[in-house]
């Protein structure tokens, strides 16, 4: 077992030489892609599973803070006489991504062979399912930023893939799309991220053995001194900097605010797409690479931004989530105001918590989203709440295990939630008191949107059309199996046996804080009053028409229900901005330019000499298509868009000349 | 050497500036081959002999062909050229190119090689033989890409003739 | 001895020609033919290293050997291209060619 650790690739191996199978099989073995599929992804289960084994089983190796990291490291190129090393890590947090990437994987691949049934191309969803499955893996286990922004990338093709899975469907398409240029933003910032690490650094090695890496004491302590000088800014230690710059990244991938637009969109993908990728593992891969760079924003500056950014987030995504009838997407905005909960944890220094609660997390929104996959399959393709109703009695598996997740989601003890929610509130508790509130209410709003949904949803009488029916068995095994995880699996991290466990696996040198029963029953207490709450308002008499909630809060109900404008306020402002801009500059050359030369006869002669002459001596290249725009045409900005290779070329030329000279000032 | 390098300086500056400036497309096709030739002349002055035959047949043999051959296939030669000019971004395409030669040249400025010694000549028993042992995966993946390219070629230029045919 | 920044300047002044001749010159063969020349630019820069920097010596030149296939390659699909463009659209110049666009 210890041969395994040493062969880590064999993980993504496996999916990835599925998706290579199925995306060249023949359309009539069809049948085969998905047990292609699901046997890969539980042999990498498996593997995981005989890792988790080996790693607790062998002597452990102290590194940095006591943490066991085993490393494999494999030379990429020779650039001179340096070498570029890359490597693999095995570390508890690789051990724990691994688990819950592998087995939300496997169920959801499980799941999907009912969803997906009817639909022709089955086996595209299955190759592409597939590919993500394996860049997934490959990102949790590398230790080389590089590979891992390459997995990063992969991923995000990966998802934009599924979402746009249904590409036939307009809002698909264009889901997809946004998707892919939202997070892209991020990235940006990210890779900026990147090569300033590389810059003062020159490696991008995290733990690096006996080579030269991130995390070495050398390093940190280099980039804890030195700054860099911003403008407007002023000298910014490097830790800030950078940790800022990498977690913009994050934000894209984990839709934190204000870069949330695209998963509520993301789920025009089929169902469990919206499982996997935007609720349990992709979404969390923003979390995760926090965590992993933890050693380097340990006590720096981009800490408190963290932290405030994943409040904000939570609370904001979930007052959104209280006006949404749309059954998936309500649970869309529960998982960005869910990751903004972990990114809070993280960017108040609790590591364990934020990766604790991302593990739970996936398990019960994995469960919900499977769920309400179920439901939408079982009322013929209805998403909208205010035409379900009275679903218990139709599909009671369906509600029981959705009820399990909606426990776990809502902080109930002693589910899953509960634990893990708890930890991260602890620590706000005693470190930061205004997040502590922050996070308070969203546990209140939490409880209270879920509960209106289980009333909506499984409650009251059938307002929807034909007749609703329970699942196949394939789609209900995985939801059982998830629902005994969202029910149990917070026991490892409970303070109250064994000493918490899940702590001591992922970082045994930290001190944990007590346990605080005031935070305890605080949380409990308004998830509780939370359910009351929905209660009273949707369970006491079913839901008929209007919403109740509309009546109390009216213009506040619509503003929610319209997510705050935000997706509005991107269209008028940076979309149409854009497009304004362009118009503008067309104006001003018909009307200014235009005026000028058609209504002055006399002067139009000589400014048109005039223009001819700039033209021919040093504007042309410049002005020459502004003159073209006189005809009606264009408008400078308009230029880039001119669909000719050569004036692309220029501007790209322009910018690598840009470039090289700001690399000059800064 | 002082004068073989002035005057292969001479050759391939002279070369270029024919092949980007000149109005009639073989004669730029000319000056390239001219150009072509003196950068082979840079490659024997400076020991690299097995680099100056490739340049001189992959380039001078095949390339410069290749570049007639289309500059036949596309313009009628004799008689009048309809593209001989330059375009509208031409006054911008100068200023720039000027930025970045100046880049460039400012840049060769801040070089640090210390290039006191000469290395040896490279053998082509020893280029060979690092070809099929240090670089023979890259070896086989450039061979890949020249047969795809190839074929590439092929189906682009062919396809509408086959359809014009029909 | 030449010194080795004679060569780098001289491999820059082509490049720059060469670039000019692919953002200015009308004609899509020109235009090929001034990728050739920044190629070739590049590649005299990399036997200039082989010959200056030791460590280099060799694998300057192999890859050197290398650019030159690519730009075998390159030429060739490019002026299939070109041809391929030629008989659709009936001109070969690039700024005619505007279909780059959304």
């Amino acid at each position: 077992m210890k041969w395994l650790i040493g062969h880590l690739w064999l993980i993504p191996f496996f999916p990835l030489v599925a998706a290579a199978v199925i995306a060249f099989m023949k359309k009539e073995k069809r049948e085969a892609a998905p047990f292609f599929a699901i046997g890969a992804i539980l042999v990498s289960f498996v593997l995981s599973c005989l890792l988790f084994l080996a790693f607790i089983g062998i002597q452990k190796t102290p590194y940095g803070h006591g943490l066991s990291v085993h490393l494999s490291h494999y030379l990429w190129f020779v650039t001179g006489t340096t070498p570029e090393i890359v490597s693999l890590i095995l570390d508890p947090l690789t051990l724990t991504m691994l688990f819950v990437v592998t087995i939300v994987s496997s169920l959801v691949f499980i799941y999907s062979l009912g969803y997906m049934h009817e639909d022709p191309n089955i086996v595209r969803f299955f190759c592409f399912l597939s590919l993500f499955a394996a860049s997934m893996l490959g990102l949790v286990i590398s230790n080389h930023l590089l590979i891992l922004f390459m997995c990063w990338e992969l991923v995000g093709v990966s998802s934009y893939l599924l979402i746009g899975f249904w590409y036939e469907k307009p809002e698909a398409a264009a889901a997809a799309k946004k998707a892919f240029i939202v997070t892209r933003v991020g990235d940006i910032g990210f890779f900026i991220g990147l090569l300033l690490l590389y810059q003062k650094t020159g490696t991008l090695l995290l733990y690096g053995g006996s080579y030269p890496a991130i995390f070495s004491h050398e390093t940190l302590d280099l980039l804890k001194i030195n700054a860099v000088t911003l403008p407007l800014f002023g000298g910014v230690i490097l830790t800030t900097i950078l940790g800022v710059l990498l977690f913009f990244g994050a934000m894209g991938k984990s839709a934190q605010f204000p870069f949330h637009v695209w998963l509520p969109d993301a789920m025009e993908g089929p169902t469990p797409v919206s499982a996997l990728i935007h609720a349990a593992t992709m979404v969390a891969a923003g979390v995760f690479l926090v965590g992993r760079m933890f050693p380097l924003l340990e006590g720096s500056g981009a800490m408190p931004v963290i932290a405030w950014i994943g409040g904000i987030t939570a609370l904001f995504a979930a007052t959104i989530a209280v006006a949404q009838f749309d059954i998936k997407r309500l649970l869309a905005y529960s998982t960005i105001s869910q990751l903004g909960y972990m990114m809070m944890g993280l960017g108040l220094g609790g590591y364990v918590a934020g990766i604790f609660h991302l593990m739970t997390h996936a398990f019960f929104k994995a469960l919900l989203f499977l769920g309400s996959g179920s439901v939408i399959h079982g009322c013929h393709g209805e998403q909208d709440m205010r035409h379900m109703g009275g679903l218990r009695k139709a599909m009671p598996v369906t509600f029981w295990t959705y009820l399990a997740g909606t426990l776990a989601l809502a902080g109930i003890f002693p589910l899953s939630g509960f634990w893990s929610k708890d930890e991260i509130l602890l620590e706000a508790y005693l470190h930061h008191r205004p997040l502590y509130w922050i996070g308070t209410s969203v546990a209140f709003l939490t409880a209270f949107y879920m509960f209106r949904q289980i009333f909506m949803v499984f409650f009251g009488s059938w307002r929807g059309h034909g007749q609703a029916h329970e699942s196949p068995q394939t789609m209900l095994w995985p939801l059982r199996i998830l629902a005994i995880l969202a029910v149990f699996a917070g026991l490892i991290g409970t303070p109250f046996l064994f000493g918490n466990p899940f702590r001591h696996f992922l970082a045994p040198g930290h001190h944990a804080p007590d346990p605080s029963f005031f935070v305890m029953a605080v949380s409990t207490g308004v998830a509780l009053f939370g359910i009351f709450v929905a209660y009273l308002l949707y369970g006491r008499k079913p839901l008929t028409g209007e919403d109740p909630l509309l009546s109390y809060l009216k213009g506040i109900f619509i503003l929610l229900q319209r997510k705050y404008y935000m997706d509005e306020l991107y269209q008028n402002t940076f979309v149409k901005g854009a497009n304004g801009l362009a118009r503008f500059f067309r104006e001003v050359d018909e009307l200014v330019i235009d005026g000028f030369l058609s209504r002055t006869g006399w002067a139009t002669l000589v400014l048109s000499r005039f223009n001819q002459w700039c033209d021919n001596f040093f504007l042309n290249g410049g002005f020459d298509r502004a003159c073209d725009g006189i005809k009606g045409s264009g408008g400078q900005l308009r230029r880039v868009q001119t669909g000719r290779a050569q004036d692309y070329l220029l501007i790209a030329a322009v910018g690598a000349v840009v470039l090289y000279f700001l690399s000059r000032i800064l | 050497m002082g004068l073989f390098f002035v005057v292969l300086s001479l050759m391939t500056l002279l070369g270029a500036l024919g092949a980007m400036l000149l109005k009639n497309l073989v004669h730029c096709a000319i000056g390239l081959v001219l150009f072509f030739i003196g950068i082979a002349g840079f490659y024997l002055l400076l020991q690299a002999e097995f680099i100056a035959a490739v340049q001189i047949l992959i380039y001078v043999g095949a390339v410069a062909t290749l570049i007639l051959f289309a500059v036949m296939l596309t313009e009628n030669v004799i008689g009048e050229t309809t593209l001989k000019g330059l375009g509208r971004n031409r006054w911008a395409a100068l200023i720039l190119s000027l930025v970045v030669g100046g880049v460039l040249i400012k840049a060769i400025g801040h070089q640090t090689f210390s290039a006191a010694q000469v290395a040896e000549r490279v053998s082509t028993r020893e280029i060979g033989r690092s070809l099929l042992t240090t670089y023979v995966l890259p070896f086989e993946v450039i061979s890949i890409l020249l047969v795809a390219a190839m074929i590439g070629a092929i189906v682009i230029a062919m396809e509408r003739n086959k359809r014009m045919g029909e | 001895m030449i010194p080795l920044s004679w060569y780098l300047t001289l491999a820059a002044v082509l490049f720059t020609i060469g670039l000019y001749g692919v953002l200015a010159r009308k004609n899509a063969v020109i235009v090929l033919m001034g990728i050739e020349i920044m190629m070739n630019a590049a590649n005299l820069n990399l036997i200039v290293f082989s010959r200056f920097l030791p460590q280099t010596r060799l694998s300057a030149q192999v890859f050197s050997l290398f650019g030159i296939t690519i730009a075998a390659a390159e030429v060739a699909v490019g002026l299939a291209l070109v041809i391929a463009i030629f008989k659709m659209m009936k001109t070969i110049e690039v700024e005619k060619i505007e279909q780059l666009k959304g």
